[in-house]
């Protein structure tokens, strides 16, 4: 798959519950949670429309390919956390930026992923500027973005152990450890 | 024989949250290749959150960049605002909007004023500097301080537009109206500027989606993107700010550092707008949701799930997303997106076919936080023989070009 953009590509411009519909229709029970905010602001109460979804794994692509037939998918930033047994991968996109005042959804994809197998489809053939954000992924929780080309530090410094996963709640994160110089990863406040 | 060189820029300034070595690959003087690798000093902001609760953390997110502290600290606060479902007041948000428009103009100044200091137009600099002096001052009527205000509350903010503040804030609109005009003409009259940064570190706009640029390097190429327009908050829903883009004002779109130059400068007019405007329909009210901070914190250890905020900073989307636990008083996490971290993905496509003199503007055009090039360290392949290029030497090629470019033009 080719990233999204094409000269002669004709954007879609679609509200938070038609887009959620399509997706609703799309994946089916794919789609495991869905939910829209509207965060209204200014003396007009003018709303900002937040669609927020969880996918599975397996279907974590075609969501974002389906995103993708109606705008490229701006993408912002992803987050993660430990969960215990699984792993969340939050990815923050935006849809119809470029399409006018008040146009722009933001969508929220959220995949949980089981520590057991922590790898995702990566993104980016699709969107080349996901690159530093799956790296870091990798590099702070360990989730492994199959497809990325560059799986080198991004953040960490280096000659990082990187059997240390800075965010990590469990055995794996930075707790008790030590840097190559000796001193403690993490030292208590106070 | 053609000799490949390998030039590592950085390491960073230590007021980045993610800063960033080039790694340029150079044939001659011409970039042929680049890669980019941040992280020379990742503090760990993120980290430091779980032990500190969601007022405690405003401070961190003020930390989080030294210029644009006030976008960090308000996009943070509209993520827990968000997870936590508190309403700020709209007196508030006007109020946010007002401080995020003064950033804006003393941020855009200082980018302005030491872009032309890289290309080694002194007199621009300075007067650049001198005018930005009034903002500051601005900034400091309005808070008390010049660089981290303090002014940011979870729920609203901590200090209100007296009918003083309000008269300083129309005198410096008046002021930059009148002085910033010679600066504008200074610059952009200028032939040699024009030529020194035409074509320069261009970005197509199709590369620009692609790479997810914002801010004004991704409107600099010509993309019709900004959060205040595309999806407006706090006083942008009320007054309408639309995108500025070169093809609308010079009717052409290079994609070049010049056009992020221009962008730039038209958004300092853009703001004075704004913040008249804001100031006129400033709306009566309180400007806390919580009178008492600890009201605000029981509200919040109360609160569970995932809040998300997205402004337009001065260099482009801040995004922040935090999550709340039920009965746990820290952030249970907290991811942080500064401009820059999206904007220094489209670096190697910049640099590629421009010269080293160059590329010292290059990074600076993206306006990113690290404008303290340390060093550059070449070296050469075929003979292992390594030099170091310091900033100053590298702020001094810059120079040279443009008095060559000033010589043959005979300027």
């Amino acid at each position: 798959m080719e990233t999204y953009v094409g000269t002669d590509k004709k954007v879609t411009v679609k509200t938070a519950a038609e887009i959620e519909a399509m997706l609703k229709e799309r994946l089916g029970d794919a789609l495991t949670a869905s939910e829209i905010r509207e965060y209204k602001t200014g003396v007009c109460q003018l709303p900002a429309p937040h669609l927020l979804v969880t996918v599975t794994r397996e279907k974590f692509l075609d969501l974002v390919d389906a995103l993708g037939e109606l705008d490229f998918p701006h993408f912002h930033v992803m987050s993660g956390n430990d969960d215990g047994e699984t792993i969340r991968q939050i990815s923050h996109f935006s849809l119809f930026r470029r399409e006018g005042r008040g146009k722009e959804v933001t969508v929220t994809v959220t995949v949980h992923i089981p520590k057991n197998d922590l790898v995702i489809p990566s993104l980016h053939s699709r969107i080349p500027g996901i690159d530093y954000s799956e790296r870091e992924m990798f590099e702070m929780l360990g989730i492994d973005h199959d497809g990325q080309p560059n799986k080198d530090l991004v953040f960490l410094p280096d000659g990082w152990d990187r059997s240390i996963l800075p965010w990590r709640r469990d055995e794996k994160g930075p707790n008790g450890k030590n840097a190559p110089d000796g001193t403690p990863l993490v030292r208590e406040l106070n | 024989m053609t000799k490949t060189y390998k030039l590592p820029i950085g390491p960073a300034h230590v007021g980045l949250k993610e800063p960033v070595t080039a790694w340029l690959d150079i044939e001659g003087e011409r970039i042929v290749d680049a890669n980019v690798r941040p992280g020379a000093i990742h503090r760990g902001i993120e980290y430091m959150s779980r032990e500190r609760n969601p007022i405690q953390c405003i401070f961190l997110a003020e930390r989080v960049c030294g210029i644009c502290s006030f976008s960090h600290s308000i996009a943070y606060a509209k993520a827990v605002e968000d997870a936590a479902q508190i309403a700020t007041p709209v007196r508030a948000q006007y109020i946010r909007s007002l401080v995020l428009e003064l950033e804006r103009v003393h941020s855009h100044i200082l980018w302005l004023s030491v872009a032309c200091y890289s290309i080694g137009f002194d007199s621009a600099f300075h007067l650049g500097m001198a005018l930005r002096e009034k903002v500051m001052d601005a900034l400091e009527a309005l808070t008390g301080n010049r660089v981290n205000y303090a002014v940011t509350a979870i729920g609203g903010v901590r200090w209100d537009v007296t009918p003083e503040v309000d008269r300083c804030v129309r005198d410096l609109v008046a002021y930059y109206r009148n002085e910033f005009q010679p600066y504008y003409d200074a610059v952009i009259n200028d032939p040699v500027v024009k030529a020194r940064l035409r074509d320069v570190g261009v970005l197509p706009e199709a590369d620009a989606v692609r790479l997810n640029a914002i801010g004004p390097t991704g409107r600099g190429s010509g993309l019709r993107a900004d959060v205040r327009e595309s999806s407006p908050y706090d006083a942008y829903a009320d007054i309408p700010v639309k995108s500025i883009v070169p093809q609308d004002y010079f009717g052409e779109c290079h994609g070049d550092v010049l056009d992020r130059y221009l962008v730039r400068l038209l958004e300092v007019y853009q703001s004075l707008d704004l913040l008249e405007k804001i100031l006129d329909g400033l709306p009566a009210g309180p400007i806390a949701a919580f009178p008492k901070p600890v009201a605000g914190l029981a509200k919040m250890k109360m609160a569970e799930g995932f809040g998300y905020g997205c402004i337009e900073a001065p260099r482009g989307a801040c995004t922040h997303a935090v999550e709340l636990k039920k009965g746990d008083e820290n952030l249970y996490m907290w991811k942080v997106c500064a401009p820059t971290y999206a904007n220094s993905q489209a670096w190697p496509l910049m640099f590629i076919g421009n010269e080293i003199a160059d590329a010292a503007l290059i990074i600076n055009s993206v306006d990113p936080c690290i404008s303290c090039t340390e060093r550059m360290i070449v070296t050469d392949r075929t003979t292992d023989r390594k030099a170091v290029y310091t900033k100053d030497e590298l702020l001094k090629m810059s120079r040279q070009k443009t008095a060559e470019l000033r010589r043959r033009m005979g300027k």
